[in-house]
């Protein structure tokens, strides 16, 4: 089916007095569903406008067009009608007389009677019958942009625009035309694009919201669906689980807009010092019980110690903003999910590839799998409960939450669900909820279940929202959790740079699994700018028995959070490469034939082992090894194809030739080809 | 009187000052005081025997046939001074009346169109700076008439601002409006009547006042080269009499119906112009 409005390619390039081009718009591709909301939001300047005049057809695109009901849109017309941001009402015309106007043009075809009911009709739609006869100088800001909404509205466009609506309202005021607008639009059900600066609006309004980058040459950062139903009450969208994440993401975007713009101003970027190529990093983590080593090696000094004299940790909302970080480079480097690299390098979901490095294994376990109070009610103890559940006649398929495609979270519910005879993707839903917003989505009832690191089990234990069914201890002792990754570029460029951050983040690590210190990072962690969660939420499993949120005794788990001993850090190849059959098993990513190239790549151990060495540390890892998880079936680092064949659920398995390093840069993207 | 005598004293005290105004009632004060300082310095000035100008009250006593009965008709160019103003009023009437119509067509499809605006300014600014008399002789050499001379002068004088300050308006039309127009495809007469007349009546009206107050000038000075019944040729022919007094009180009837004129046509714009644009 073709979509209503396409917005296909756009530039914009404006002509400069100066001779010179200014490029406004660039490669904008856009596809609006009949009905649809959308917000268009980005700093002042970024074009957003333009791009709404292009679809009102009052600009016309460089490049580009823009398709409306399958025709292209050749200049402004009423079917695309447009509530200005200065209202743009005719100052010698009445209210009624103002939307008279448009219906009396651009409804010609209607008998004089009805189009004079039409105008009464949307008066009152807007509630301005008592101001009817009045000029737009007797009116207050909030009723003209009323009735320029009426007007708006009148002649029936097939697709409202709205340029800023209510920029200029007080906060009030704004209020209440939201409300009214999101009515009118429920009765008229017309598609709307609305251009806006205000976050609280966009969530509150939209079904998505696509966030416009900085100029010049703006183009689609990110679109945001909105999940919220409709029809919308604004304390339902405030209270609803996703509004925070929403908000929060958006604002997140726009800081990293407007601190993007600051760093092109402020060059240079690198500082160099002490035979190190540089020392001002910029690392990522996200809010966590196991980022405690970029914690520990930041307030202990051990950055400091190794050279390292000015790091700047960078709290991320959410996995996927890391990725984006380390790829365009505002991100040194990332504590990152342990599956991500290596997608990353092969190309996630059809994603550009981006060659990645991994020098160290920060932690190990710490991830716990919780089911809602509710299916705890109904007989779910254990994984064959849950079996047993869903094979139940007219059971609702329950949605189950996990931080990141790449993640070991997903890999690892999963590999528990398929092991118990649960196809994750047929006999219920898995969804992306960044960890920070577990808790608020089980409260809501919007997952049943998820798989997170803590403290967010923990969390939702001691709100009695969820009971944990099982954790890491369980499945697989000592599973690689968070790495420390950075792209391979910049990984060559900064060679000492890389063995200087190793060191640190390694005698960060050996203090973090010395008991005696497990205070004192606690009380780093619960500080604002790390997790900010409450104490009580951190301890269990990190300094005090653990809570499942069953009747069970809390149990003390030694190496529930796993940060040093038993050659923690070593970034063997051998668990990257089942990391990699269990990507591939879910088609996430081809399985590439030339797998040991790519573990070569990625994960780098002899860095890991001459950091290691000048600690005085041994730098050497566990021997080739097999192992197994808790269903007993073995993996032989010999043979990954044999485990992925054994494996009974499982998606279509691409096989391919995976160019790494340094070509797969210059292609641009993987070129592969089909096994 | 009855209903005059039906108000108690005070109560029509307390109107007039209510209609004047305490302000305005301060100013009529002060300024009629001026007058007659001014009037006193003159009468002083012009005290003496046979001074050169006479002084206030000799113009009164000289001119108070012509000031009580303005309406007398002797034929040909002896009439009252109603006569004369009227007959100048008249011919500014018809002359400021086409340079309206003709300056605000002009002014429109110059302010429309860039191209024309570009060919036809150069000529404009030119023309403009011509004095008004400096047509009379070319216009009399034209028309070899006295009557469609003195017209043709008036609206050589009043078209330019017309036509500068409509252009203006039209220029400066607000992209808003024309976005307005634009996104609702209003026809051409459509946008014309309920887009661009109305949202350059400001402009339109600063040009005819400017307008008016020059043809007003024009015509007094015209009339003087031209014989005929008006207020100019009236001045110049008291002066062949030598009857100073007579041009004193034409003096200052020129000056109140100029004064009139102005207020006129400003009371006119700011009927037709809306409140948000003043």
């Amino acid at each position: 089916m073709s979509m209503f409005l396409e917005v296909d390619h756009i530039e914009k390039v404006f002509p400069l007095p100066n001779g010179r081009h200014y490029k406004a718009l660039s490669t904008i591709a856009l596809n609006v569903r009949k009905g649809e909301f959308i917000s268009l939001i980005g700093h002042s300047g970024c074009g957003k406008s333009t791009l709404l005049n292009i679809v009102a057809g009052l600009e016309r695109p460089s490049t580009g067009g823009v398709v409306l009901e399958g025709r292209q849109v050749k200049g402004a017309g009423p079917d695309r009608m447009v509530v200005f941001q200065n209202y743009s009402l005719l100052p010698w015309k009445t209210v009624q007389q103002n939307i008279a106007l448009g219906v009396n043009t651009a409804l010609k075809h209607l008998p004089k009677g009805e189009r004079r009911s039409i105008v009464e009709h949307y008066v009152d739609l807007v509630g301005l019958r008592a101001a009817v006869h009045k000029f737009p100088h007797e009116l207050s800001g909030g009723m003209k942009q009323r009735v320029a909404i009426a007007r708006a509205l009148a002649i029936r466009p097939k697709l409202l625009l709205l340029d800023e609506p209510f920029g200029a309202l007080d906060a009030l005021t704004r209020g209440g035309l939201q409300d009214q607008l999101m009515k009118i639009l429920t009765e008229t059900k017309a598609t709307c694009i609305m251009v806006t600066h205000d976050v609280d609006e966009a969530v509150l309004l939209s079904d998505r919201i696509v966030m416009l980058t900085n100029g010049p040459a703006s183009y689609i950062g990110q679109i945001l669906e909105v999940p919220i139903p409709r029809p919308r009450q604004r304390m339902d969208v405030v209270n609803h689980p996703s509004y925070y994440g929403l908000r929060s993401e958006i604002l997140y975007f726009l800081n990293q807009q407007k601190l993007q713009k600051k760093r092109k101003r402020q060059q240079p970027l690198t500082i160099s010092r002490h035979g190190l190529e540089k020392v001002n990093l910029n690392l990522g983590f996200v809010p966590l019980t196991d980022c405690a080593p970029l914690v520990v090696a930041k307030e202990q000094g051990f950055f400091a110690k190794h050279g390292l004299a000015e790091v700047t940790l960078s709290r991320e909302p959410s996995w996927k903003t890391v990725l984006e970080g380390v790829t365009t480079g505002r991100l040194d480097a990332a504590q990152m999910v342990a599956g991500m690299p290596l997608a990353m390098t092969i190309g996630l979901q059809d994603k550009a590839p981006v060659p990645m490095v991994i020098s160290l294994i920060l932690s190990r376990n710490g991830n716990a799998i919780t089911l809602s109070k509710d299916l705890y009610e109904k007989g779910v103890r254990t994984l064959a409960d849950f079996k047993q559940y869903l094979s139940q006649p007219n059971v609702t398929p329950p949605t189950l939450g996990m931080v990141h495609p790449a993640s070991m979270h997903n890999l690892m519910l999963r590999y528990w669900l398929a092991a118990g005879g649960i196809d994750p993707d047929r006999d219920l839903t898995l969804k992306v909820v960044p960890p920070p917003e577990m808790v608020a989505n089980l409260r809501a009832g919007e997952i049943d279940g998820y798989c997170v690191g803590e403290p967010w089990n923990s969390h939702a234990v001691k709100e009695g929202l969820g009971f944990v069914i099982t954790h890491d201890l369980e499945l697989w002792p000592g599973q690689p959790e968070k790495v420390l990754g950075m792209r391979e570029d910049w990984a060559d460029q900064h060679p000492q740079t890389q063995v200087a951050l190793v060191k640190a983040l390694l005698e960060a690590c050996q203090y973090c699994d010395d008991p005696r210190n497990r205070n004192q990072i606690l009380t780093w962690l619960c500080l604002p700018q790390y997790v900010g969660a409450a104490a009580e939420v951190i301890q269990p499993g990190f300094l005090r028995a653990y809570d499942r949120g069953t009747p069970a005794q809390p149990q003390v788990l030694p190496r529930y959070n796993q940060f040093f001993v038993s050659q923690a850090n070593f970034p063997d190849r051998v668990e990257g490469l089942w990391i990699l059959t269990q990507l591939a098993r879910w088609g996430l990513v081809p399985f590439p034939r030339n797998w040991i190239e790519v573990l070569d790549q990625v994960r780098r151990p002899e860095m890991f082992a001459q950091a290691a060495q000048e600690l005085g540390l041994p730098g050497i890892g566990p021997d080739r090894h097999q192992f197994q998880l808790f269903d007993g079936m073995i993996f032989n680092p010999d043979d990954p194809m044999g485990y992925l064949d054994r494996l009974a659920i499982k998606r279509d398995i691409q096989i391919q030739e995976v160019l790494v390093g340094a070509s797969a840069m210059a292609e641009g993207r993987s070129e592969t080809i089909a096994a | 009187m009855a209903v005059s005598s039906y108000r108690s004293p005070v109560s029509s005290r307390f109107f007039l000052t209510k209609w004047l105004g305490p302000e305005r009632l301060r100013k009529i004060t002060t300024s009629s005081i001026a007058i007659f300082i001014v009037l006193g310095i003159w009468q002083l000035l012009c005290m003496g025997k046979d001074p050169a100008l006479p002084p206030p009250l000799t113009v009164l006593t000289d001119t108070w046939g012509l000031i009580i009965d303005p309406f007398f008709n002797n034929g040909g160019t002896d009439v009252g001074l109603f006569w004369q103003i009227l007959a100048s009023l008249k011919r500014v009437a018809i002359g400021f009346s086409l340079a309206a119509i003709t300056g605000i067509a002009v002014g429109i499809l110059i302010g429309t169109s860039r191209l024309i605006y570009d060919a036809l300014d150069p000529i404009f600014q030119v023309l403009r700076t011509v004095p008004p008399l400096a047509w009379l002789p070319i216009s009399l050499a034209a028309f070899k008439d006295n009557e469609p001379s003195s017209i043709f002068v008036i609206f050589m004088t009043a078209i330019w601002p017309i036509v500068i300050n409509t252009a203006v308006g039209v220029q400066q039309l607000p992209q808003d409006y024309k976005n307005v127009a634009r996104v609702l495809k209003l026809s051409r007469a459509d946008y014309f009547t309920n887009i661009l007349l109305p949202a350059t009546v400001p402009y339109v009206f600063t040009g005819l006042r400017i307008g008016i107050g020059l043809s007003w000038l024009a015509i007094v000075a015209a009339e003087m080269l031209v014989p005929g019944v008006g207020i100019g040729y009236f001045i110049w022919d008291s002066w062949t009499s030598s009857l100073i007094s007579e041009i004193i009180l034409a003096l200052l009837y020129v000056g109140l119906v100029g004064l009139l004129l102005d207020k006129l046509v400003a009371s006119i714009g700011r009927l037709l112009t809306p409140e948000e644009q003043k």
